[in-house]
């Protein structure tokens, strides 16, 4: 079965002065539908770089990101923000919410990406009605029209996450979700993003700090010096199953 | 649609940027306001010249030059309707034994007159000046009491008791408190032939009664000239001429074919009094006469034009320092928008919408509060005058019933696109520095 997303001999470096300071020396990865995988690694190993660039925010030095087995790290900015668009939804450890939204604005802003403001206009009702949808699939049905300065940590980590998820994207990418928040919290963010993987089939990459969540997803993979050191199946714990279900 | 969106949330959520929009809609409601009343007054006072004047006039003939051979030379012209001859002299106006106040004495086109005794005397055939001017309407003026009217309109400048008649203006009449039939004394000079070929100035005095009042809408005009006879001012300047004329006041036929006519009238002139090779008389016409008038307000008109402008820039300034804050308070949303599937270069322009929507609404409400300001700038006046006792505008001044206005729709769509364009550049300012922010450094960060 082809990877929904894939890395092939991937670099990256950057120029600081006339010096090249390469974070990533070649990393191949795939990410498969359905499959949760834990990138782990110290900090400055090259985690968020590589996220950054599956998730098309970034180009490569060298190599390819391919989706669906096409190359995609030549294409257009405009090209290339359609598919991010389409396809990946990002969740990050600040949230990055807009602060002068509603939690319900917050995550409408994900379907008013792609269209005009005619095109939006005809199909207002529908999107909020799919974002009032979202938002209470992820616990926040009574706080829609909060500001992100009026809900706690976890609840703006859970509007992130129904931002994320609106568009209905393939591939969803973490980066430390549960890093700024405190461990009761964090637990229920986890649950929350690893039900939703299951129910909608995602291919879900998840860059953490965390051994322990690493452990619960279906591989990790170590990153060191820009390099992967080892992939191996992840410990499914016995909850995840039950939750599942 | 996110952008628009966005920019008209951050803009809700910072009243300040409220400081811009509100410098924009100032400055373009002083731009329409100032410039409609400006071209108000400006239409008022060509209508008050040219309603007090002929449609063109020759002055400065010659000493020599005789009314029936000019009347015959300008008639042959098809666009000529009517003509009147007019003697132009000058004098003290006073009752017998009163002596005049001190001068000063403003020019003969000047906007207001009449305040003083020197004056200018024209010397006309009512006949034919009621042919060739707005005669008969000055005599039949609304604005003159039934006590100061000519009783004979027909035959208003007819001798009362073998006294040649004077006709002055209303607004003199009443200050002086002149009533028909008063005795009034001019007293000028006149010029004769002197010792060596010169010639030398004689005291002049002719005993005049007051014929009645008339009023035209230039205040300068009615303020700074009487009417006497014309064959009343040929006796006594030029005893030995028989038809002489100094001006000609001439009507013509079609008002578009004006200036044609003038420089076709002006070689006709040439060739009626033409002595030793030379042709004398100016041909004018009643826009070229009051040129410098009109040309003093279109040149404060477009001096003020100037200063406001600076205003919409000094606001735009004001609208840029507000963007500018909101991009350094906003960058950090770059980030998460290029996640979510926006160009760098195109959530950029989020802040251009926003600057966009600030002079939009500015550039909306300047328009729509400066044209209802100057339909109603009358009755703001008057509410100014009623509540504070301040005059804001002096409709003496330029002889006005009520503050005039004129809203032209080129200059509102030019102050439209001056706006915008201002505001598309200061905007794009900010906005090309939120282009050129890495979004993956909003991503890392805080």
């Amino acid at each position: 079965m082809t990877a929904v997303l894939q890395a092939r001999a991937i670099t990256k470096s950057y120029a600081i002065g006339k010096r090249e300071i390469p974070v990533l020396r070649g990393v191949d990865l795939d990410l498969h539908a359905g499959e949760k995988v834990a990138l782990l690694g110290a900090s400055g190993a090259g985690k968020s770089t590589l996220l950054h660039l599956l998730g098309l925010l970034d180009r490569p030095t060298a190599g390819e990101v391919r989706y669906d087995g096409r190359p995609v790290q030549d294409l257009s900015v405009a090209e290339r923000a359609l598919l991010r668009h389409r396809q990946v939804g990002f969740v990050f450890q600040f949230y990055h919410l807009i602060p002068e939204l509603t939690a319900l604005q917050n995550v409408l802003l994900a379907r008013m990406m792609g269209t005009t403001v005619f095109g939006y206009w005809r199909q207002r009702r529908r999107a909020r009605s799919a974002g009032v949808a979202m938002l209470e699939q992820v616990g926040l049905g009574e706080r829609l029209h909060h500001r992100p300065a009026e809900l706690s940590g976890g609840e703006r980590q859970r509007v992130a996450i129904a931002r994320a998820l609106l568009a209905e994207p393939r591939v969803l990418l973490a980066d430390e979700p549960t890093g700024n928040l405190d461990s009761e919290t964090a637990q229920g963010v986890v649950e929350l993003m690893f039900s939703i993987q299951r129910e909608r089939d995602l291919a879900f990459l998840l860059v953490t700090h965390d051994e322990q969540l690493a452990a619960r997803c279906d591989r990790i993979v170590r990153m060191k010096d820009g390099t992967i050191q080892g992939s191996r199946p992840g410990d499914v714990q016995p909850e995840d199953s039950a939750q599942a279900d | 649609m996110y952008r628009l969106f966005l920019a008209i949330r951050y803009l809700l959520t910072r009243p300040i940027n409220l400081l811009g929009m509100g410098g924009i809609a100032i400055s373009v409601w002083a731009l329409v306001v100032v410039v409609s009343l400006f071209s108000g007054v400006m239409a008022v006072i060509e209508r008050h010249v040219q309603e007090a004047g002929a449609d063109l006039m020759v002055t400065g003939l010659p000493e020599w030059a005789e009314w029936s051979r000019v009347d015959s030379a300008l008639g042959d012209d098809p666009n000529v309707a009517a003509t009147a001859p007019r003697l132009l002299h000058y004098g003290l106006l006073l009752r017998p034994g009163e002596r005049p106040p001190t001068p000063p004495l403003p020019g003969r086109s000047a906007l207001n007159g009449g305040d003083q005794p020197f004056l200018f005397v024209l010397g006309i055939d009512p006949d034919k000046e009621r042919e060739a001017t707005e005669f008969e309407r000055w005599l039949g003026s609304a604005d003159i009491p039934p006590a100061l009217r000519v009783p004979d309109p027909d035959a208003p400048l007819a001798d009362r008791d073998g006294t040649p008649t004077v006709l002055v203006g209303l607004d003199r009449m009443q200050r002086e408190g002149y009533a028909i039939g008063d005795r009034l004394r001019l007293t000028t000079a006149r010029l004769v032939p002197g010792e060596g070929g010169g010639k030398t100035p004689v005291r002049l005095e002719l005993d005049l009664v007051v014929g009645g009042a008339y009023r035209t809408s230039h205040g300068g005009f009615t303020g700074n000239n009487v009417f006497v006879a014309y064959s009343t001012l040929a006796r006594a300047l030029f005893p030995d001429r028989g038809d002489p004329v100094q001006e000609v006041a001439v009507r013509v036929h079609d008002q578009t074919q004006l200036d044609a006519t003038a420089e076709r009238l002006q070689r006709t002139v040439h060739r009626a009094v033409e002595r030793d090779g030379l042709g004398f008389g100016q041909v004018e016409t009643w826009r070229q006469r009051n040129g410098q008038m009109l040309a003093n307000v279109a040149h404060q008109r477009t001096l003020l034009k100037i200063v406001l402008i600076v205003i919409l820039v000094v606001a735009a300034f004001l609208m840029l320092a507000t963007l500018s804050m909101t991009v350094t308070e906003k960058i950090a949303d770059i980030g998460i928008l290029t996640a979510m599937g926006g160009t760098p270069g195109g959530v950029t322009l989020v802040f251009l919408a926003s600057g966009l929507v600030i002079t939009f609404v500015g550039v909306l409400l300047g328009l729509t509060t400066g044209v209802l300001t100057s339909v109603y700038l009358e009755e703001i006046r008057q509410g100014v005058l009623w509540a504070f006792g301040v005059d804001l505008f002096r409709l003496d001044t330029y002889n006005l019933t009520r503050v005039p206005y004129l809203i032209e729709p080129i200059w509102l769509l030019q102050v439209t696109l001056m706006a915008l364009v201002t505001g598309l550049v200061v905007s794009a300012i900010p906005a090309l520095r939120a282009a050129r922010h890495d979004p993956l450094v909003s991503l890392r960060g805080v």
